[in-house]
């Protein structure tokens, strides 16, 4: 079935769909019934702990497990010398470009502090902690370098040997568009500037944690918190040599990921191989500490960037080199470089683009992906550049920002034709809802505090096409009292996904939303899917359940269009009553239909959904005051009205959501967040919520969410667009371009600290 | 040493065994079973594993288990009046979307309890402030912060009748 013949694709009224239905997974997580990984207890489990590295760059000279291994309640020691060493990505995207495999279970050769080197299982997480103690490893240190600069050094050490330049994640990606000397000719203003990037951390909640368990068939159980719990399934396989059938991956809930629990953690494999070792279950959970270590952060690094204007405010070129530092591992240093750097091809229109994006690897924690994917990081760049155009030629911000803005047409970074005026509708709709143009004339105030208003905008794909060819999948079975079981292979990482894919479901069956019950997060049960990432869980998964649920509907009609004298053409169903569409009154339950009649089983309706998206994009733009503090340095952001266009909403609330967890993490990124290495021996100076400052309960602002369905994509249920990773990438420049609003400094840099404001404003100050 | 802490947890009378350095916090999850309680840092830092003691919040990954001896301990577990029936707190967070992923829920859904039991008409900046030990990653607030206001006016509209 193509998407275009859809029966239901013109739909224009909703019974379900649209609606802020009651989530189905919530009543488990308010009770504290739900399910997480790390709640699991089998009979005789063991607890697993890894020792980790305090050398940045070594090669293990030799490692003595024997005390370790002595210790009473200690039952399995684990080192490079006993594990597998098989070579394997750190997250097996169908073997895609956007991943690297450049990592071994446990080397004998650390490239970061704080990298795993053994692993202990012990009848107590107290007696494992103990025993990781008793290792003694002695360390031959090489050289080390923690900055892209150093690492590109003649005589920096190469610390992966994968046949490209020296410390290359990748060959340098290139994307160029018409001509950008022609373009930088044609400028009347060429701005040029280098944007440097801090290293925020995803910071779930829930510490990565798995509990694994071999039964006597040599059939291996692990229950993990990860966003994609078919790659986890084919990396435990290739990489402990057993087919997919002796690999059974459960997720139930999960406490966030936000794109990093994509990959896996070391943790996964060692806990497998202790649980085979010793024929016990092992739980193996992260510390906080560990989650920083071990985890993904955001690929922190330098943009240079050059941009030409003309007096009518066109842009004519735009020239740029993105250098990110990917940490110890390749991780998805790829595809957040081919993604962050076609994306500056777009947002603002210009028709001459030249593009180099380079990911380098260094003695530092590893870099992965994070929602957002390298836009976060490259759309700060173009936005904050193109504020500082409007204002040297003497446009509004906005105004400029929406004269420039894509619109319908226009050649997105995947080369798909842009649908719709999305971000023109964002930019028009905020200023309406902000009173722009009064806001940004009232006075800043010459007194301590002093109040701006900025703007930043967005646009992000639903999906990771074309680096990642995706497909979800879903089937729908309807039960005899006309009841239906969604499953899923889609993974709840809290969004609401399998409410949003409930909806949809009973929406195309006709049915009410209480009558679907979905099954998910289960391998063995539910059909493959490539997991929860890239904005694309309602755009993929729940275009799949809805050509599942298409599947029934059609099966169903058929089957009930005798019994009611009428072909399946004239049928139609309306909150579980199949109905004669020609006002006969002629109707029929969907329990009556289907039940089992005279002595016969009822009939069996199984409904498959395949589906390979392409690409949509969501567009958004978002308004901010802060307050800027001249004496602490403090900034407060004080409103926000984030504007989106997501296509079709399927469930506000969720929806809502989205956006103002985003602009949580955001504001954090802008302002605060950042995880810091020592430069000197690479060891992390903050892994913990005390010294990684988030905003939290006291510093969040008023949120004023407004969501446009302006520009439905063919390819999402009745237009449905992504919006899990749009609002984290607008909130960055809106609030650097806000406090130049208040303080007339232009920062090039997150996170902007009191620090900088500070020496910003004494540096301003004797300008002056 | 272990010993056999004697506490009432959600109005149950519990014997647990404890080693001395085990925390309340293991204790409810792993001698207790009681996993809905969360463990996010294990050092007083986010507020995850946020249960009330003797009519107070408490990070329970701070409380030693043998510090509970005798202790009247609440949990989310003990919350709601029965399977079909939860708490108002928990009715609201449903219908506010005050829960993502949820891993920080119980602990936020305890300390609002505990807010609205010892000031059943805070303000917003009072129910901000009361959460500020309780780090959520996944909301933004807001919709925590309509939750346990919208629960606040129902109660308080209860009283009246």
């Amino acid at each position: 079935m193509t998407i275009h013949d859809h029966p239901a694709a013109a739909k224009q009224s909703f019974s379900v769909v649209g609606k802020s239905v009651k989530r189905s997974d919530t009543l488990e997580k308010v009770t504290g019934t739900a399910l997480y990984a790390g709640d699991i207890v089998l009979p005789g489990m063991l607890h697993g702990k890894i020792k980790r590295c305090d050398i940045a760059h070594a090669r293990i000279k030799s490692i003595d497990t024997s005390k370790a291994l002595a210790l009473k309640g200690v039952k399995a020691v684990l080192t490079h010398e006993n594990v597998p060493r098989v070579l394997h990505y750190g997250s097996p995207h169908p073997r895609s470009a956007s991943v690297t495999k450049d990592q071994y279970i446990l080397d004998d050769r650390v490239r970061y502090w704080g990298e795993g080197v053994a692993a202990v299982a012990a009848i107590s997480e107290e007696i494992a902690e103990e025993a990781l103690g008793l290792i003694e490893i002695e360390y031959e240190p090489l050289p080390a370098v923690f900055t892209v600069e150093d690492a590109l050094k003649p005589d920096a050490p190469a610390i992966h040997d994968n046949g490209l330049e020296k410390n290359n994640v990748l060959a340098p990606v290139v994307v160029e568009r018409g001509d950008v000397e022609k373009g930088f000719a044609e400028a009347d203003l060429v701005l040029e500037g280098e944007y440097e990037l801090g290293r925020p951390t995803p910071a779930y909640m829930e510490p990565n944690v798995c509990v694994t368990q071999w039964d006597g068939n040599g059939k291996l159980t692990i229950w993990s918190s990860t966003q994609t719990a078919f790659m986890v399934r084919g990396a435990l396989a290739e990489v402990l040599g057993v087919p997919l059938n002796k690999v059974r991956v459960i997720v139930d809930h999960m406490g966030g990921g936000f794109g990093a629990k994509q990959d896996l953690f070391q943790h996964e494999f060692l806990s497998a191989l202790l649980a085979r070792e010793t024929a016990r279950p092992v739980r193996m959970e992260f510390t906080r500490k560990e989650t920083f270590l071990g985890g993904r952060s955001r690929h922190p690094g330098k943009i240079w960037l050059k941009q030409g204007f003309t007096k009518d405010g066109r842009i004519t070129a735009r020239q740029a080199r993105i250098v990110f530092n990917s940490g110890a591992y390749g991780s998805h240093g790829p595809g957040v470089t081919n993604v962050g750097t076609a994306a500056m091809t777009s947002l603002y229109r210009c028709e001459n683009v030249h593009l180099e994006g380079r990911c380098i690897y260094t003695n530092t924690p590893i870099a992965g992906a994070f929602r957002g994917y390298g836009v976060v990081q490259t759309y700060f760049a173009i936005d904050l550049q193109v504020d500082e155009a409007a204002e040297r030629l003497g446009f509004d911000p906005a105004e400029f920002k929406l004269k420039n803005a894509v619109r319908e047409g226009d050649i997105a970074p995947s080369g798909h034709p842009i649908v719709g005026h999305g971000l023109e509708d964002c930019i028009r709709r905020g200023m309406e809802e902000s009173d722009w143009a009064a806001v940004r004339k009232a006075p800043k105030g010459n007194g301590v505090k002093r109040r701006g208003w900025g703007i930043g905008c967005e646009m992000h794909g639903s999906s990771a096409y074309p680096g990642i060819k995706e497909q979800g999948n879903a089937i729908v079975k309807m039960n005899e009292d006309g009841t239906v079981t969604l499953l899923t292979g889609t993974a709840g990482l809290g969004t609401g996904a399998h409410t949003a894919l409930s909806q949809i479901v009973a929406e195309e069956l006709g049915v009410p939303f209480e009558d679907i019950s979905v099954v998910q997060g289960d391998t063995d049960v539910v059909p493959w899917d490539i997991g929860a990432f890239a904005s694309h869980t309602t755009y993929m998964g729940g275009r799949a359940a809805q050509f599942a649920a298409a599947d029934v509907r059609r099966q169903i009609l058929a089957h009930a269009a005798p019994m009611l004298d009428s072909s399946p053409e004239e049928l139609t169903i309306v909150d579980g009553v199949i109905l004669r569409l020609d006002g006969s009154n002629r109707s029929m339950s969907l329990r009556e239909a289907v039940a089992p009649q005279r002595g016969m089983p009822a009939i069996q309706l199984v409904g498959v959904g395949t589906y390979t998206p392409t690409k949509s994009y969501s567009f958004g733009a978002h308004f901010t005051e802060v307050e800027v503090d001249t004496e602490t340095g403090e900034v407060a952001v004080l409103q926000v009205i984030p504007v989106h266009e997501i296509g079709k909403v399927i469930h506000p609330v969720a929806a809502a959501g989205q956006i103002e967890g985003g602009i949580q993490q955001g504001i954090g990124h802008t302002l605060s967040e950042d995880y810091v290495i020592d430069l000197t021996n690479g060891r992390s100076l903050n892994p913990s919520f005390v010294d990684y400052k988030m905003p939290l309960s006291m510093d969040m602002p008023p949120i004023r969410t407004i969501i446009l369905e302006t520009a439905p994509d063919p390819g999402g249920p009745w237009g449905a667009k992504g919006v899990g990773e749009d609002p984290i990438i607008a909130i960055g420049p809106a609030i650097a371009n806000a406090i130049h609003d208040a303080i007339g400094v232009r920062f090039r840099h997150y996170p902007i600290t009191p620090e900088n404001i500070l020496d910003a404003l004494r540096v301003q100050k004797k300008e002056a | 040493m272990t010993r056999i802490v004697s506490m009432t947890v959600n109005g149950e009378e519990h014997e647990l065994a404890a080693p001395d350095f085990r925390t309340l916090l293991d204790v409810l999850r792993n001698e207790g079973g009681l996993t809905g309680t969360k463990k996010g840092c294990d050092v007083g830092d986010c507020g995850a594993c946020t249960v009330i003691m003797d009519g107070k919040p408490v990070n329970a990954c701070l409380v030693l288990a043998v510090e509970a001896e005798g202790a009247d301990i609440q949990t989310i577990e003990g919350l709601q009046h029965a399977p079909d029936r939860p708490h108002l707190l928990q009715e609201k967070f449903m219908q506010h979307g005050g829960a993502q992923c949820g891993f920080c829920t119980p602990g936020i859904v305890m300390m609002a309890k505990a807010l609205l039991d010892e000031n059943p008409e805070p303000s917003e900046d009072e129910i901000r402030f009361a959460l500020a030990g309780n780090i959520c990653r996944c909301t933004g607030y807001t919709k925590i912060i309509e939750a346990v206001q919208g629960a606040a006016e129902d109660m308080k509209k209860a009283r009246a009748i």
